[in-house]
């Protein structure tokens, strides 16, 4: 079963009076459960592609279906509402709250979700257990490593249970050691709990853990 | 709750900012309860003082009095007045009912003679403050004293003698009068015949305006009586134990009056007190225009702090949307912020101006005698409950309005252009 379908999908930044074609008729599906790597160089499109797939930026032209839905159709707070029960996001630089501690930014995630506070809590000391971090829950970002931060993050992004987990260069500001540990963990829950993971990045290392390689070049997929 | 404790936290995340921002909204608070609360002592005293000098809380006159008695005075004279004095005395809220029965004259030393105008009073109810009570501001800063005629020297008017005199500070002065010194009064009776009596002077005395002392005496009322050859007189004054019961007695009053069909009318202090309803109204004014101009300012720095926080923050707004937040949710997480810092901002100033205007008020500020008066006076702020609520609600509606824009350009931004800012 697919989770995301892209067919023919163009991007174009207007900067001014000139046109960046950030994508060139894309076309992708990528089913449901998938551990899946989008390699290519800096400026080739992996975050531009990883937003449309994300809900969060619209196709130029083109169609995509998120979990059978065709997105064109659905306005900024319907999109709104099916990020919050359907995807998460990891990002580069982690993008934790400051002022939040550890166990507070994962809480943050379930914000949206009708529950208890305490039942906040419980789910959320989970997710930092499930990564190895509840003896930092109470610590905030500043206060943590990168890989701890980008731990805290993927604990945020699952404590949700989404469908889909996005992370753009989720390695890029690590050491390596650090970013396979972390691609180990995404692959780890990937296989526990079967959510789809897709992951930018242009580290051989971390392509040689996916199953799956898309390579994108200047805007276009070159091998899926 | 969560929403609470977020915006909490961004709201002290820059120490110094917060305490410049919260130091502008107390500062605003403070001065808005302060001088609210300075104006109304000047309003308590300018009445209270306004009461006790001139106008009594409420005069009863005959019925026409007010229309024609100042080209025919005496033809408005009340005749039946001490019955009219029982019956009002017995209400409980007054304190006392006081005759008076004004008139013009001339008056002579022999040598000098100067036109005046003369009160004939009951000394028992219309004390005089003697220069040694003026000494103690803030004793005589309290409602019973306010406004008296204060003697300057000599005494007030005395005992049962009825050939006496005081005279106005300036009268005195023009006519270079002493104590015990004889002045001759002349005036028209009633009926139009011409009369003069000879008076003992006891002393002098200043209210609190010059221009009044520069022509008037008070006597004993039976002696300006005798002068003009009347039993009656022009106006009973009534005296409340509290101002805040005028307008109760006034209604009773005017029932009885038509009840009885009695032929009189009245008038409240604040029909007279021309004046003090002119002052306080440009004082209204003017606090209006300072809440504005005070509300302005908060409203800037707030707006400035708020954008600077928008700014700083582009990149986690990314995230929050991207977690699913919609818009709305955005803005309200910054208008939430704004509202909180006008909160804590209101509470700190509103306390801040309690103890401050609480302090000032232990200790008082000498303040010089406003135009056309001649004291100097001690001012006491004091702190209105409704000016101290007002001013919370405004420093809450300020950090609510100033969060505004900034909220909304908050809830504007592009989710991708702002994950991709740095
Ligand atoms: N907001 C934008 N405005 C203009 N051009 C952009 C914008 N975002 C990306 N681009 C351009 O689109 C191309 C693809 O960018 P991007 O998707 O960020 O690539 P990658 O993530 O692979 O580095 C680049 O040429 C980049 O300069
Ligand atoms: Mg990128």
């Amino acid at each position: 079963m697919s989770l995301i379908q892209i067919s023919n999908v163009s991007r174009t930044y207007q900067l001014n009076s000139i046109s960046v074609e950030a994508l060139k008729n894309v076309n992708l599906t990528v089913a449901a459960g998938e551990f899946l790597a989008l390699a290519g160089p800096s400026g080739s499109g992996k975050t531009t592609l990883l937003n449309i797939m994300g809900c969060i930026d619209k196709p130029t032209t083109g169609e995509v279906l998120f979990d059978n839905i065709p997105t064109a159709s659905l306005s900024n707070d319907q999109l709104s509402d099916l990020r919050a029960e359907k995807i998460s996001f990891v990002f580069q630089n982690f993008n934790l709250f400051p002022v939040l501690t550890a166990v507070e930014n994962v809480e943050y995630a379930l914000f949206l979700k009708k529950m208890t506070a305490a039942q906040r809590r419980k789910e959320a000391e989970a997710a930092l257990d499930m990564m190895g971090l509840l003896h930092l829950a109470k610590h905030k970002p500043l206060e943590m490593s990168g890989g701890q931060q980008q731990r805290v993050a993927i604990a945020r992004a699952i404590v949700r249970e989404p469908l889909l987990i996005l992370a753009d260069e989720p390695t890029a500001n690590l050491d390596h050691k650090t970013g396979e540990e972390i691609v180990d963990l995404m692959r780890e829950i990937n296989r526990q709990k079967k959510t789809t993971f897709i992951f930018s990045t242009h580290d051989q290392k971390v392509i040689d853990r996916a199953d799956r390689v898309v390579r994108i070049w200047d805007g276009e997929i070159v091998s899926a | 709750m969560m929403t609470l404790k977020i915006a909490l936290r961004n709201i002290f995340r820059h120490k110094a900012r917060s305490v410049i921002t919260l130091s502008t909204i107390v500062f605003g608070c403070v001065a808005l309860i302060f001088i609210g609360g300075y104006f109304q002592d000047i309003f308590w005293k300018m009445r209270e003082g306004f009461i006790e000098s001139l106008s009594g809380h409420i005069q009863i006159y005959r019925r026409g009095f007010n229309e024609h008695g100042r080209i025919e005075a005496y033809r408005y004279l009340i005749d039946n007045y001490q019955e009219i004095k029982e019956l009002v005395s017995d209400f409980p809220e007054v304190e006392y009912v006081s005759a008076r029965l004004q008139f013009q004259g001339l008056m002579s030393t022999g040598s000098n003679t100067i036109s005046f105008i003369g009160q004939g009073i009951e000394p028992q109810n219309e004390r005089q403050a003697t220069i040694e009570e003026t000494q103690d501001l803030r004793q005589f800063m309290k409602s019973k004293n306010l406004g008296l005629p204060v003697t300057v020297f000599g005494t007030s008017l005395v005992g049962d003698d009825d050939y006496q005199v005081v005279l106005g500070r300036g009268l005195a002065e023009t006519m270079r009068a002493q104590v015990d010194h004889r002045v001759t009064l002349l005036t028209s009776t009633v009926h139009g015949a011409t009369n003069a009596l000879d008076l003992n002077v006891k002393g002098a005395f200043r209210t609190t305006q010059k221009d009044f002392d520069d022509i008037s005496l008070r006597l004993p009322l039976q002696t300006a009586q005798s002068l003009l050859d009347t039993q009656a007189v022009q106006v009973l004054v009534v005296k409340l134990h509290q101002t805040e019961d005028t307008d109760k007695v006034f209604k009773s009053l005017q029932v009885i009056i038509r009840d009885k069909k009695l032929n009189l009318e009245l008038r409240r202090w604040e029909d007279m007190a021309d004046f003090y309803n002119k002052t306080a109204e440009l004082f209204n004014m003017f606090y209006l225009v300072m809440r504005i101009v005070i509300g302005i300012v908060v409203v800037l720095g707030i707006f400035n702090t708020m954008n600077m926080s928008v700014m700083e923050r582009i990149s986690e707004i990314g995230t929050i949307m991207a977690l699913g937040i919609r818009r709305r949710g955005v803005m309200k997480l910054f208008l939430f912020e704004g509202l909180l810092l006008g909160c804590i901002g209101g509470a700190i100033g509103v306390l801040m101006g309690i103890i401050i205007v609480s302090l000032v008020a232990a200790i008082g500020i000498v303040m010089p005698p406003p135009p056309g008066t001649t004291f100097s006076w001690l001012s006491t702020p004091v702190i209105v409950p409704s000016i101290v609520i007002s001013t919370f609600f405004l420093s809450v509606f300020v950090g609510g309005v100033s969060a505004l824009v900034p909220a909304y350009k908050a809830s504007r931004l592009e989710i991708t252009e702002a994950l991709r800012y740095r």
